[in-house]
């Protein structure tokens, strides 16, 4: 039978050892990460200026945007995209205007992943594709090139002047 | 009164006089009032040698900001150590992965992927700048300077036990592979 002082001894003799940390000439530690899947864009050109070849009415104006993008998907079943839509459409008014059906095109390259099957109409009510990626994609550590190429039609109705459109670029990944 | 003592003997019978005799004497040797003292001088030394202790946490983890930047990853870890050092001596703190992180396709601290700088020390110096955690060899954390002591004031630090600061970044690209890595990192405290 355990006496009562016997009792009382006991906090004395494990309470040390339960709340002091163990100190040694060594100790270790395990670091963890856990890596999800991301994505990023940079558009390499702040302004595309389109403009045209020739001066009949046949030839469009035309103009590049180049951007980067980094990304990674999941390994087993991520997938990746990067999409583009006109959010501002040209101003002021009297000239090209998307959403009146001036068709304003372009054709994709993207240096991973799989590019547009273009010429691809864009659109200011929804979003267009550049480029479409799968499971366990991966951009290089600098990031991956891709571009976009654009015509707009070269319509008589224009009135002459300077017009700007605004389109936004979005890259997901999964 | 050992004469009263003795009459009281002698007119005892033989048999009772011996008897009593014998208990008289041991009573005189016991009750005789004097103490005899005797003393020595015994010297204690004890040599204070340099010792060094420290207790770390047993996980971390480095947490992402997030974002469309792919922001580094990034976590602190306080190490806690006592230390005693000589006039002459010196003491550090040090680290190294003994395990890279596993499984591969992931992170690599071999490939320099991550650093990290040290603050807070209460008894010695930060290492300076940026460090590379490196699995060949160890990378400092805290120097510890002569005549250090933890705790108690005075010369010695007030801190018990004292702490330090490791501030980790691990890169955070595009090619490596989702999913959790780990690694091991040894902590090694010396002290002369």
């Amino acid at each position: 039978m355990i006496s009562r002082p016997q009792r009382l001894l006991w906090p004395l003799l494990l309470g040390p050892s339960l709340g002091w940390a163990q100190f040694a000439s060594t100790g270790t530690t395990t670091l963890s990460v856990t890596i999800d899947s991301a994505a990023a864009i940079r558009i390499d050109t702040p302004t595309t200026t389109l403009t045209t070849a020739g001066s009949t009415f046949a030839a469009a104006y035309t103009g590049t945007t180049n951007f980067t993008f980094k990304l990674r998907t999941s390994q087993a079943s991520g997938t990746g995209s990067i999409t583009l839509q006109v959010t501002a459409d040209f101003s002021p008014a009297n000239g090209p205007t998307v959403a009146g059906g001036d068709a304003l095109t372009y054709t994709c390259t993207a240096a991973s992943g799989t590019a547009c099957s273009g010429p691809v109409s864009a659109s200011t009510s929804s979003a267009t594709a550049v480029a479409s990626f799968g499971a366990n994609a991966h951009s290089a550590t600098a990031g991956d090139a891709g571009s976009t190429s654009w015509s707009l039609e070269n319509l008589p109705r224009y009135v002459t002047g300077t017009y700007s459109a605004t389109v936004t670029y979005t890259i997901s990944a999964t | 009164m050992l004469g009263s003592s003795l009459n009281l003997v002698r007119r005892l019978s033989p048999r009772f006089r011996r008897w009593g005799s014998c208990v008289l004497a041991g009573l005189l040797s016991v009750g005789s009032g004097t103490t005899a003292t005797s003393t020595r001088n015994q010297t204690l030394s004890a040599a204070i040698s340099p010792n060094g202790k420290l207790s770390v946490p047993g996980s971390v983890a480095l947490i992402s900001a997030g974002g469309p930047t792919f922001p580094a990853f990034t976590g602190t870890l306080i190490v806690s150590y006592r230390a005693r050092t000589t006039p002459g001596g010196s003491g550090a703190i040090t680290l190294q992965i003994t395990s890279d992180f596993s499984p591969a396709g992931g992170p690599s601290g071999s490939g320099g992927d991550l650093t990290y700088t040290c603050t807070g020390a209460s008894l010695g110096t930060n290492c300076s700048g940026v460090q590379a955690a490196g699995t060949l060899s160890a990378t400092p954390l805290v120097t510890i300077p002569a005549s250090a002591c933890t705790g108690g004031g005075g010369v010695c630090s007030v801190a018990d036990p004292n702490t330090a600061q490791a501030n980790f970044v691990l890169a955070n690209y595009p090619a490596f592979q989702t999913g959790t890595y780990s690694a091991v990192l040894t902590f090694v405290i010396s002290a002369t």
